[in-house]
């Protein structure tokens, strides 16, 4: 079941190519939701493979986004990096953050590890706004955006360099999930104790999988700082981060395409709203969504506890 | 100089660490009765607060507007168990912690439409000068703050040591399937640990609305607050709450003061960290019930 081989590829290959095509017919803002959802994904699937595949937990990771995103545009703004470079050192010091918080947070489970995850998000929100370095808590303007030679990228070119790296992204984590090292995660999801008495080293695996969702996260912070030219401390949020957990259960936790799939929900979902409700209630302000993003998490955990895509896994088995 | 600045950040601390607790209790509660970490438990504060400050606006009286207020804050927490917490009964804990953070976003997002971003307002319960300790001063409401925690933990104390069912509840957190043998209902204690802690969430909220403008996501904080006291003072221990909140509100002020405001919401993390790693159970917690 978990171990399923090349159908999915072939989809993701499909997918990727429909979204090339979709990128160049549909208008500008429709192309910048597709590099959203395309940037969200990732992160998903890093947290896919720290949730679903290795059985943790992890409320904080706006934070590793956040580090990707003010990395790179620190880089870009004050020494005149290439958003190129910024991006990689961006996820480099995401994965070097995640590795030194793993020593305090991966000493615990369950209930505990989401506290702390929780609460190291929010630290890492508040140095975002207190560090006058990053910009405080009016953050960084005018971020470069990414060129090839003498060409400035538009929405057209993130949407396609979200899919690509995306694409890539879902490439590694399914050879990733397909190995050794995958069936360890999983056979440490399943059962610790056991999963150790046969020579795997379950501490070792949980802290390479939170580093690595942190370098998903940090990519995709990366690019979402040129993307948007613009940061501030309450893009990387709580708000974010429970966002990433809907995303991850919606398409479902032990999925590497229901990432895909959640991402694209969140994301839609938002638009809908945000459309929407002014018009039922005039009132409404601020970050009204999060209402029916509550109550949706809430829903599909009671009512499709497996997510969509491990949903459509059932149905075919 | 310093140092009487110091003491009155003590004081100031003292009042904010008092709520701290009676959101500490209110995760205590939920957690030894059912094992839950209830993400949503700041936001039962928030309904408190937000409920008495609009009704009291609204010319009811204020014991009136206070009852309705706990009363609220209670039937929302009987929703949360009925609607969320019950259906979902067979879930792993992962799965539960999802559940209450959506609950958590969602009564937040309930809390917007209802009372929109503006803060709400609501006089001190006794007009009065501030209260003047050794030069520092203490606000009006302190008092009342004060005898809030005084009353609940008390009160908690003797239905927990003195009453049948509170003894049927300790056997029932002590060992769950023995008790269930012996008739006692364990789902009905699940329902009544999140109405009682619900209430008493939102009776912080009644009495620190005056101190505090009320908004629709002071729950966050407020929860937050009241989570690193609760592991702070030990997750199953309601001494530990009383001592975390209070322990956590005058570090907090301390070091805020000292520091600068905008790094005060840091150091409480920075707390819960450091206690999370160097001693999970917390200060008064016995060694922790699931690792």
């Amino acid at each position: 079941m978990l171990l399923r081989s090349t159908a999915y590829g072939r989809i993701g290959v499909l997918l990727l190519l429909v979204v090339a095509v979709a990128a160049w017919l549909l208008p500008p803002y429709y192309t910048g939701l597709i590099a959203l959802v395309g940037l969200y994904s990732l992160v998903t699937i890093g947290l896919n493979l720290f949730m679903g595949y290795a059985g943790q937990v992890s409320l904080g990771q706006a934070a590793f986004f956040g580090i990707g995103a003010y990395g790179s545009a620190v880089l870009a703004t004050r020494y005149g990096v290439s958003p190129w470079i910024g991006t990689i050192v961006g996820a480099i010091l995401a994965a070097v953050v995640a590795y030194a918080l793993s020593f305090v947070a991966l000493r615990l489970r369950e209930n505990l590890l989401a506290l702390a995850t929780l609460a190291l998000g929010i630290v890492i929100g508040v140095v975002f706004s207190q560090w006058d370095y990053l910009g405080g808590t009016s953050g960084i303007k005018g971020i470069p955006g990414f060129a090839l030679g003498p060409h400035l990228f538009g929405l057209r070119d993130y949407a396609v360099l979200a899919f690509a790296v995306l694409a890539i992204g879902v490439w590694f984590a399914g050879n990733l999930v397909r190995s050794s090292f995958g069936r360890a995660l999983i056979a440490v999801s399943a059962g610790e104790l056991g999963a150790q008495a046969l020579g795997v080293d379950a501490e070792r695996l949980r802290r390479q999988t939170f580093v690595l969702s942190a370098v998903y996260a940090g990519v995709a912070g990366g690019i979402y700082a040129s993307y948007q030219s613009y940061i501030d401390p309450t893009q990387f949020g709580f708000l974010l981060s429970v966002q990433f957990v809907l995303m991850s259960v919606i398409g479902g936790i032990r999925s590497l395409w229901g990432a895909v799939i959640g991402a694209a929900v969140v994301v839609a979902l938002g638009q809908v709203l945000q459309a929407v409700v002014p018009l039922v209630l005039p009132s409404a302000r601020g970050d009204f969504q999060q209402f029916f993003l509550g109550i949706i998490l809430v829903a599909m955990l009671i009512l499709l506890p497996r997510g969509i895509a491990g949903r459509l896994a059932e149905g075919r088995a | 100089m310093l140092l009487s600045s110091i003491w009155q950040y003590v004081l100031a601390g003292v009042v904010v660490g008092a709520i701290y607790a009676l959101v500490a209790a209110g995760f205590v509660l939920i957690y030894q009765v059912t094992g839950i970490i209830n993400f949503a438990q700041g936001e039962f504060t928030m309904i408190g607060a937000m409920t008495a400050a609009s009704l009291a606006a609204a010319g009811m009286p204020l014991p009136l507007a206070a009852l309705l207020a706990v009363l609220a804050a209670a039937v929302v927490g009987a929703l949360c168990y009925l609607l969320a917490i019950r259906p979902a009964a067979k879930a792993t804990g992962v799965t539960l912690i999802f559940i209450t953070l959506g609950l958590d976003v969602a009564i937040r997002g309930a809390g917007l439409f209802v009372w929109g971003t503006n803060p709400l307002s609501l006089n001190a319960f006794s007009s009065g000068t501030a209260i003047t300790i050794f030069g520092g001063v203490l606000p009006p409401q302190a008092p009342w703050v004060l005898a809030t925690d005084l009353v609940v933990f008390a009160g908690l104390y003797l239905f927990f040591r003195h009453t049948y069912a509170g003894t049927a509840v300790r056997a029932a957190v002590a060992n769950p399937p023995i008790a269930s043998t012996f008739g006692i209902p364990l789902r009905a204690f699940a329902f009544w640990s999140f109405v009682v802690a619900a209430a008493i969430g939102g009776l912080g909220g009644v009495v620190i609305a005056p101190i505090q403008s009320p908004t629709f996501d002071m729950g966050l904080n407020l929860g937050l607050a009241g989570f690193v006291a609760a592991v702070l003072g030990g997750l199953d221990s309601l001494p530990g709450a009383l001592l975390g909140g209070f322990v956590l509100g005058i570090v907090e002020n301390v070091a805020g003061g000292l520091l600068s405001t905008g790094w005060e919401e840091g150091i409480g993390f920075l707390i819960l960290v450091i206690v999370l790693v160097l001693r999970p159970q917390g200060l008064l917690g016995r060694a922790a019930r699931r690792a």
